[in-house]
């Protein structure tokens, strides 16, 4: 694609990224792709294994799955909003569904998407919420 | 009440506006600002999945379920965040929206997302003898007719138990089987082949390994049991399919699910799952892709009935496929019948008359023999038929079969699907004879032409190989061959008849096929380039053009599917647009009554909050500045910075403003577009009476005309460096123009729309025409509603934005007034003309 010469990271690459996702296939490619612009997402199998992550490291880009084993994408959602209210989630499913978009939305998140997504896309919402999180993380300090 | 007080306080001069300091008005004008622009992105990302759903419609595209459920969920979620933000922008007016929203929202979950209750109270296991249509609901509609077919005086059938459509129920909702097999749905892509195979293995094996409630096996076992006592000797069960929603006239499913023959009590529970999971092969997925059915449509009921070890056994069609409706046909075979549906075996052909005293009228043995089916026999079998017949009420195929005693059994009876029969016209076969002819023969499964090179398909590695457009040629047409159907040229097979499953989906896809064409592999090579004429029955060397005239009409496959129901339902709370006046009283949240209604009135009003802030506010960076030109004389256009429009070097406590002084990239390329070639003026002989006067002072399109103050409102801006928004209304015409060109292709669209004009309404309409050919010959997408347009284009490239935008510029300025005279074709050519040459030349040629 001819875009992906055009695309500049610019916020994305003043914040921290972080992938949950329970397929391990979907990581790795997500961390090869992303790489190739410079940007390198903290990955997580889980949400215990996210959160974990966030406190270690706090991410201000969460991309999130929602079908996974244990606790489900949107009660990660609640988790993580109200322990870091500065962050935004994109949520990432393989399986529309209007409620759980909805769910997803009125919890919180900045963006629901469907897979299979264009890396491009993808990293195009991460600018965008890269952008609002460096609002939130300005305004926060103000 | 509050309103009336305001505007009372206005009229005496009270100003009512609050008052904030200057930094907190600031910071408020930039969070709005940036809510505007994150609506504008969701507005964008819903506006085209709608297009993308219309699109799929219009053009009689496949899609699936999880394309529908994809594409409402991306348009709700982003209408939800546009609402979010307007409400953030907007005081918290609007509050009549959310409500409207949540109640479409509900209506569209209602339609599209399928729930299947556990609570299923029907029994799991049925006797064959107590099954019949009244209950076809739970035993499939096989099973219901078989069961009562056994009821008919003289018609005996296997003896048998059916497990229910509730007992698979069951199976599914205690292994969550439904939300895991959406799951690979979801992303299965239907021309993939290879794809839809991976998955197609991945479902079966969840199926196989997913266990059965215990007491449904127990129950299982049981019935077994019951009837080898029954038999008084060991039995072996055929264990076949049943599905709801089978067999129905516009999808016939033929042969795409498993039936298993010689079950044995310990196999028969794998037989069950087996045949559970037939549901799931990848001819059965791409078939439902293709026709528009979902598998929760269809429940698979199986029937387990005693193996009758045949002698002879065949179909028979109570009323002959050739459409002569004085007879029936026979088709037979040695062994067991799968054979003849198979397509894998030459069958044998008996013709009936269809009325007693039944007499033969036709007999032809296949070479492998028959031999056991006597006259006598078909004229039993004949009046069977009829008696099959007249009770269901239409043409009946029947599969039967004789065993070691010469009983005659019945197992299967269901309507003739109408695609069985051939066009009853005795055609005349013609064949070109100039050297080309490389065969001859066979009979014609579906007529019609087709070219291309020969793609020999024995096993599934070939089969991965199939590309689009070959001919695809097999020695037996078996079903798993279905999914080639889509993407063959033609259909050449050695064996079968016009009875067997490929052949019918052949014709329910239109693709010319040709069976029983004995030698074809030997004769075709692989790679060679043929043309099959399957009407006239002849294969010929290379592409044959006259036989190719005739466009091979691809049939609307998802016609009356269940999936084009649910589209046609859920749009019409998507797409119809009736909010289309923003000054009409009904433009009001409450009013909306598509999802495509709520964005238009978030749009527009999102537009509003942002242009009456610096009023309201008395915020002067949020105010209007008019236009100057660089020798300081007054235009007709004002704007309004939202956010990094104006460059530095202006002096915000300035009323006024020059281009050069405009940051803002979308405006740039409009003004552009306005001003590449100097308006024309009015067109002659459509100027009439006091009309004159203001034409003539509008030649100048830029000047500010001493008379507009009642009749043109003024003209605006809304900018940011990325963003434009212009609203213009020129003479007795509307037009909106809006563009974002950013970085992020995510954020990149142009917009326009385009409502009135002066003349009467056969000539505001031949406006609307000529323009919306100008701008679908500049790529945008539009779409007309009476007098009224609007058009889109996104996620291109930058400069393809800016370019549409200059085309947009143009068209503002050069299409007024010309509603007077376009009703005169030669004039809406003449203009065409030009606004097409003028506009190229301008942007330089990049179509």
């Amino acid at each position: 694609m001819t875009s992906e010469r055009h695309f500049k990271p610019e916020a994305i690459l003043n914040i921290r990224l972080l992938v949950v996702d329970d397929e391990d296939d979907f990581r790795e490619i997500i961390h090869k792709r992303m790489s190739r612009f410079g940007v390198n997402p903290n990955l997580a199998a889980c949400c215990s294994d996210a959160l974990a992550s966030m406190e270690a490291q706090p991410a201000d880009v969460v991309i999130l799955d929602v079908a996974m084993p244990g606790m489900d994408g949107i009660q990660c959602l609640g988790k993580i909003k109200g322990r870091w209210p500065l962050a935004e989630v994109i949520i990432l499913t393989g399986h529309a569904s209007v409620k759980s978009g909805m769910d997803g939305m009125q919890r919180g998140a900045f963006d629901y998407c469907l897979k299979p997504i264009d890396v491009m896309e993808l990293l195009e919402k991460v600018e965008l919420a890269a952008q609002k999180t460096l609002v939130n993380r300005e305004e926060g300090m103000a | 009440m509050k309103r009336l007080w305001n505007s009372i306080k206005d009229a005496l001069g009270i100003d009512t506006r609050p008052r904030l300091s200057s930094e907190a008005l600031q910071e408020m004008f930039k969070t709005r600002y940036r809510a505007f622009r994150e609506l504008l992105t969701a507005n964008s990302a819903a506006l085209e999945a709608m297009a993308e759903m219309e699109v799929a419609v219009a053009e009689e595209k496949t899609y699936s379920i999880s394309f529908i459920r994809s594409k409402c969920t991306v348009i709700i979620v982003n209408l939800y965040k546009m609402i979010r933000n307007l409400l953030l922008m907007s005081d918290g007016r609007y509050v009549n929206l959310e409500p409207a929203f949540h109640r479409i929202e509900e209506q569209i979950i209602d339609i599209i997302e399928k729930k299947i209750s556990g609570n299923d109270a029907g029994e799991w296991l049925l006797p064959i003898n107590q099954v019949n249509r009244g209950i076809a609901a739970q035993c499939g509609e096989k099973m219901a007719n078989i069961g009562e077919v056994a009821t008919l005086p003289g018609v005996t059938i296997p003896p048998g138990f059916v497990i229910t459509a509730s007992a698979s129920r069951a199976f599914y909702l205690n292994n969550d089987l439904y939300n895991a097999i959406n799951r690979f749905h979801h992303l299965i892509d239907i021309n993939d082949i290879e794809d839809i195979s991976k998955k197609s293995e991945a479902i079966g094996k969840l199926i196989i390994d997913s266990p059965l409630p215990p007491s449904l096996e127990q129950q299982i076992y049981a019935n077994y049991d019951r009837l080898t006592e029954l038999a008084g000797r060991d039995i072996l069960l055929a264990v076949r399919s049943s599905a709801l929603g089978e067999d129905l006239e516009q999808a016939s499913f033929a042969g795409l699910y498993d039936s298993v023959l010689n079950v044995k009590r310990d196999g028969l529970i794998k037989a069950y799952k087996e045949v559970l999971a037939s549901k799931y092969s990848a001819a059965a997925i791409s078939y439902r892709l293709n026709k528009g059915y979902m598998h929760e449509d269809s429940t698979m009921c199986v029937g387990c009935m005693i193996m009758i070890e045949a002698m002879v056994s065949g179909v028979c069609y109570s009323r002959a496929l050739s459409g002569n409706d004085q007879e029936m046909d026979i088709f037979f075979s040695q062994g067991s019948a799968e054979g003849i549906v198979d397509g894998t075996k030459n069958a044998g052909h008996a013709v009936m008359n269809r009325a007693a005293p039944f007499h033969l009228v036709a007999m032809k043995r296949a070479e492998d023999g028959g031999e056991g089916f006597s006259e006598a026999k078909a004229l039993e079998l004949a009046m069977v038929a009829m008696r099959l017949e007249e009770h269901f009420g239409a043409p009946q195929d029947i599969e039967w079969c004789l065993d070691a005693a010469n009983c005659l059994y019945i197992l299967q009876s269901r309507p003739i699907s109408a695609l069985l029969f051939r066009d009853r016209q005795e055609e005349e076969e013609t064949v070109i004879d100039d050297g080309r002819l490389l065969m001859r023969g066979g009979v014609t499964g579906c007529g019609g032409a087709g070219c291309g090179p020969v793609r020999v398909v024995r096993n599934h590695a070939d089969m991965m190989a199939f590309q689009k457009g070959e001919v695809l040629l097999v020695e037996h047409p078996l079903p798993e061959w279905a999914p080639l159907i889509q993407q063959a040229a033609a259909l050449v097979a050695e064996s079968g008849s016009e009875a067997g499953h490929l052949a019918t989906i052949s014709r329910e896809f239109a693709l010319p096929s040709l069976f029983a064409l004995e030698q074809a592999t030997h004769t075709l090579d692989d790679g060679d380039d043929i043309t099959v004429d399957a009407s006239n029955r002849a294969i010929y060397r290379g592409r044959v053009e006259e036989l190719l005239q005739e466009v091979r009409k691809q049939p609307n496959l998802m016609s009356g599917s269940p999936v084009e129901k649910t589209m046609t339902e859920v749009l019409k709370l998507i797409t119809p647009l009736n909010l289309t006046d923003p000054a009409s009283p009904y433009f009001r949240g409450a009013y909306c009554k598509t999802m495509h209604d709520i964005t238009r009135f978030c749009h527009e009003k999102s537009v509003t909050e942002m242009f009456s802030f610096g009023q309201r506010y008395q915020f002067a960076d949020g105010a209007s500045k008019q236009m100057i030109t660089e020798d300081a004389k007054p235009l007709d256009w004002h704007v309004i910075n939202l956010a990094d429009g104006f460059s530095d070097d202006f002096d915000t406590k300035s009323n006024f403003i020059r281009i050069s002084q405009i940051t803002s990239q979308p405006m740039q390329a409009i003004w552009e577009g306005m001003h590449a070639y100097p308006w024309e003026g009015p067109p002659a002989g459509g100027v009439r009476g006091m009309g004159n006067i203001i034409f003539q002072s509008a030649m100048n399109p830029t000047l500010d005309p001493a008379i507009s103050s009642g009749l043109t409102k003024k003209n605006y801006f809304l900018i940011s460096r990325n963003y434009c928004n212009l609203s213009v209304r020129l003479g007795y015409h509307y037009a909106m123009v809006e563009a974002f060109i950013s970085s992020l292709r995510t954020e990149r669209y142009v917009t326009f729309r385009f409502r009135g004009g002066a003349a009467d309404e056969t000539n505001r309409v031949g406006r609307i025409e000529l323009i919306s050919q100008v701008l679908e010959y500049f790529q945008f997408r539009v779409e007309k509603t009476g007098d009224a347009l609007a058009a889109r284009v996104e996620k291109r490239e930058q400069k393809f934005i800016a370019d549409r935008l200059r085309v947009l510029g143009y068209l503002c300025i050069h299409t007024r007034q010309i509603d007077m005279v376009i009703d005169n074709p030669q004039h809406f050519q003449r203009y065409r003309n030009k606004f097409q040459t003028e506009i190229e030349a301008m942007i330089g040629n990049d179509q």
